[in-house]
């Protein structure tokens, strides 16, 4: 059924509800939209599921499983994966290495390890990189492999973070507004990646404030607004919603 | 026994919050973390000295002379050390180990030109007074009396005024303060003159009580911090109570222990505030994103 | 000739300590004031163990390290979770706590009258104890250091801190435990950080606990900051002008007296030219910024 799943989640700051009894089911192989103004919770629920806030109440299931109170490192480890707002490459660090670090279990990670067992690391290695080119590859950015992140463009360092969660075997894919100030060209290409990524079955969730995107590519729409759900459904029912459509006159 | 120690940390607790509060102005409108806080006090007093005990210019008019050099040297230290710096957009580290840099030199300047030996500012002994069981020496009054009529009529001063309040705003709130028209950077020089000043007070006093030598500045400077940390972050009482409260309680360990473990039981105790109350007794928990990494 | 490689050997301790400091600030980005901690607590424990305990040099080698390690964690473990500014506090602290143990401990470690008549390090019959073999033994010792830190630097483990370093929040959003990962970056730099204290006691023959105070933690940091971190390069170029800068000094004629103090105010113009104008240092990778 619902792969990741919300459940009467709740979250204030100082007073002020910023989400307000949030029920949402995620499904496998599904694009999900979240739409809403400004403010109106969305990068909240992301920051929820990922664990960088806790709820004050409420329940986030992850197959089943409570995943309040993890840290974001063991909720990520899960496989919840999170495309951020504004991106985060490693901007130092070379594009292989910046999938190359995403890798789950990596016995180079061991100091103890990398030092005694090198020959293993180096094998490991050898054999994530070959990995890594694969998805640099999906991604369209096989080129690029030994540039520094920093100097992708914006559109680039997306598909790069995308490449990253995939490296980091997310099962669960939060893209947050993946293609805000992306060119065209490259809109079409990070939702065909969205595409062929729900197709393989992942679980993914984009915030989106394009409308084109999200007729063009969700499955299934929630709309927010004020901290909760107003709408959901379909994608045309929920755009053709008078309600919907009253809160985003003022966009 | 007990009475005159605590005594005397009530006196070591006032130079302390006269330093915290110095400290704690720059850091807390700034948040640079000003190493080079130590070599303001350092230099200040060695100016003292220079005036006073070798150029005889009575004390009160060579202490009026360092406080104004003190403030002004502050300010100058800002705009030339962190405002480039600031402008380029540089972290708070890059700032912190100039800070250090600076204080590197100031020191070492001064112990090239007046040597590393201990000197002493006022020869001859003191007169001491008598409360009961306990005995001052005049500075040491000296020390009480100009605290207890400095600290409150400044932070009177932080409260009503003009400048207090654009301070107070710009510890809390740097970004409301420029759109009321407030260039951050005037503000700037009046922490750092005051500052500077607060810790010039702190080193001459003490210097008058106890003598001077080119490496105080690096104590005083943590004993300082310590005193904000305890006290409190966010607000300007808080530095001042930490200060005294330090005071008192190195007292306490001396009393219980012995002099020597005197500096160890006081970074414990920091490092103990960082972990289980780092907003210190008087402070409040800032709302910052609960990361939990 | 002699002092030629006096001096070399003092650039192979120094280098392995500022290679130490190095994984923490270049790699992992912490900022640390308490790296003379580990290099005294190497000197002492290796030093305690073979004159009080009769072990022999390299159980006492190895020993120090373990024994460096573990109590890296007493600090570790409760600071690493505090944010940047609190947690080079929290190392200034331990730096001084540190110091505080070594020179009032009186009855473990002798404080400030110091620990004379260490010996030479003894391999079974051989005994380095000449300026010159000394001069091989740490050059051995350093060269070994250099090829685990460019291991561990280019290994997974490295790759990851560096990434820990650019963006905290995305590593962790990656599955990266940051919190162990920054105390084992601690531990071992602590761990190297002994081996020069083991073999700065093995050189001296003595040691008393003002060699390990908070401003032989600026200067380790000085090296790093003047020389670069973030590479090998950095430390090792640090390290050599450091050391040398008070022999060209002394080579320019200027006496001794103002030497030691103009030596530290170019120590202190470096650092803040350094950061105005060139914080990546001479020779390093990763600018601070």
């Amino acid at each position: 059924m619902n792969n990741l799943e919300l459940i009467d989640v709740s979250k204030s700051f100082d007073g002020l509800k910023a989400v307000d009894q949030v029920s949402i089911g995620l499904q496998k192989g599904k694009i999900t939209a979240l739409i809403g103004p400004n403010g109106a919770g969305k990068t909240t629920i992301f920051n929820l599921i990922s664990g960088f806030i806790k709820p004050d109440s409420g329940q986030i299931l992850y197959r089943g499983q409570n995943m309040v109170g993890l840290s974001p490192w063991e909720i990520a480890s899960l496989g919840i994966g999170r495309l951020f707002q504004d991106v985060r490459v490693f901007s130092r660090l070379t594009v292989l290495d910046n999938v190359l670090v995403a890798f789950k279990g990596q016995k180079g990670e061991k100091v103890m390890v990398a030092i005694l067992g090198r020959g293993k690391v180096l094998s490991e290695e050898a054999r994530n990189k070959e990995k890594a080119l694969e998805l640099l590859r999906f991604v369209g950015l096989a080129e690029k492999a030994s540039d520094l992140a920093e100097n992708l463009s914006y559109g680039q360092q997306k598909l790069l973070s995308i490449a990253r969660l995939l490296a980091a075997e997310a099962d669960v894919l939060l893209l947050d507004e993946p293609t805000a100030g992306v060119n065209p060209a490259m809109i079409g290409q990070i939702l065909k990646v969205a595409r062929t990524l729900a197709e393989q079955g992942k679980t993914v969730v984009i915030i989106e404030h394009n409308m084109n995107v999200v007729v063009e590519v969700a499955d299934w729409v929630y709309f927010m607004d004020d901290g909760q759900i107003v709408s959901f459904g379909l994608p045309k029912d929920v755009l053709g919603d008078p309600e919907v459509r009253r809160a985003y006159i003022g966009l | 026994m007990l009475a005159q120690l605590l005594a005397n940390g009530l006196v070591t607790g006032c130079s302390y919050s006269l330093l915290a509060l110095g400290f704690a102005l720059i850091y807390f409108t700034t948040r640079t973390f000003h190493f080079a806080h130590g070599a303001v006090y350092t230099l200040s007093v060695y100016l003292l000295y220079t005036f006073f005990n070798l150029w005889k210019f009575p004390l009160w008019v060579a202490i009026l002379i360092v406080l104004v050099i003190s403030a002004i040297f502050g300010v100058l230290m800002d705009e030339t050390l962190y405002v480039p710096l600031v402008k380029k957009g540089s972290s708070q580290l890059i700032q912190m180990l100039s800070s250090l840099g600076f204080y590197i030199i100031i020191i070492n300047f001064i112990a090239m030109l007046y040597g590393n030996e201990t000197k002493v500012l006022l020869t001859g002994v003191q007169p001491t007074y008598h409360f009961g069981s306990i005995i001052y020496t005049r500075t040491q009054l000296l020390i009480l009396i100009t605290t207890a009529v400095l600290v409150p009529s400044f932070l009177l001063f932080l409260k009503k005024s003009k400048v207090g309040m654009m301070i107070r705003a710009m510890r809390d709130n740097p970004i409301l303060l420029q759109s009321l028209g407030v260039s951050p950077r005037q503000v700037r020089w009046f922490a750092f003159a005051f500052g500077s000043v607060l810790a010039a007070v702190a080193s001459s006093l003490n210097g008058l009580d106890v003598g001077i030598d080119p490496n105080i500045g690096m104590p005083a400077l943590l004993n300082g911090v310590v005193g904000v940390i305890i006290g409190g972050v966010g607000f300007f009482e808080g530095p001042v109570l930490g200060g005294l409260l330090l005071g008192l309680l190195q007292s306490l360990i001396i009393w219980k222990t012995s002099a020597r473990w005197q500096e160890m039981v006081t970074f414990i105790i920091l490092i103990l505030f960082l972990l289980f109350r780092p907003q210190g007794l008087l402070g409040y928990k800032r709302r910052t994103e609960e990361t939990g990494l | 000739m002699n002092y030629l490689f006096h001096l070399l050997v003092m650039i192979n301790i120094y280098a392995i300590l500022a290679l130490s400091l190095n994984l923490l600030v270049g790699y992992s980005g912490l900022m640390s004031m308490c790296q003379a901690s580990f290099y005294g607590l190497g000197a002492y424990i290796s030093t305690l163990l073979i004159m009080k305990a009769g072990f022999g040099f390299i159980p006492a080698f190895f020993l120090a390290i373990i024994g460096s390690v573990l109590l890296s964690y007493l600090i570790s473990f409760p600071s690493l979770r505090l944010r940047g500014d609190y947690f080079v506090l929290a190392t200034l602290g331990f730096q001084i706590i540190t110091f505080a143990i070594l020179y009032n401990w009186v009855g473990l470690t002798r404080g400030p009258y110091g620990i004379p008549g260490i010996p030479s390090p003894r391999f079974f019959t051989f005994s380095v104890d000449t300026v010159f073999s000394y001069f091989i033994f740490t050059l051995f010792i350093a060269a070994c250091c250099a090829l685990l830190f460019y291991w561990i630097g280019n290994s997974p483990f490295g790759r990851s801190l560096k990434a820990i370093r650019e963006d905290e929040i995305a590593a962790a959003a990656l599955g990266k435990n940051i919190v162990r990962f920054k105390i084992t970056a601690f531990a071992v730099s602590a761990g190297f950080a002994a081996i020069s204290g083991v073999l700065f006691a093995g050189y001296m023959r003595y040691i008393d606990p003002t060699s390990f105070t908070l401003n032989e933690s600026i200067f380790i940091l000085s090296i790093i900051i003047i020389g670069g971190t973030g590479n090998l390069s950095g430390p090792v170029v640090g390290t050599i002008l450091m050391i040398l800068l008070p022999e060209i000094l002394r080579f320019l004629k200027i006496p001794d007296s103002v030497a030691a103090n103009l030596r530290q105010i170019i120590y202190g113009l470096l650092i803040i030219i350094i950061m105005r104008y060139l914080p990546q240092g001479i020779s390093g990778e990763y600018k601070f910024e």
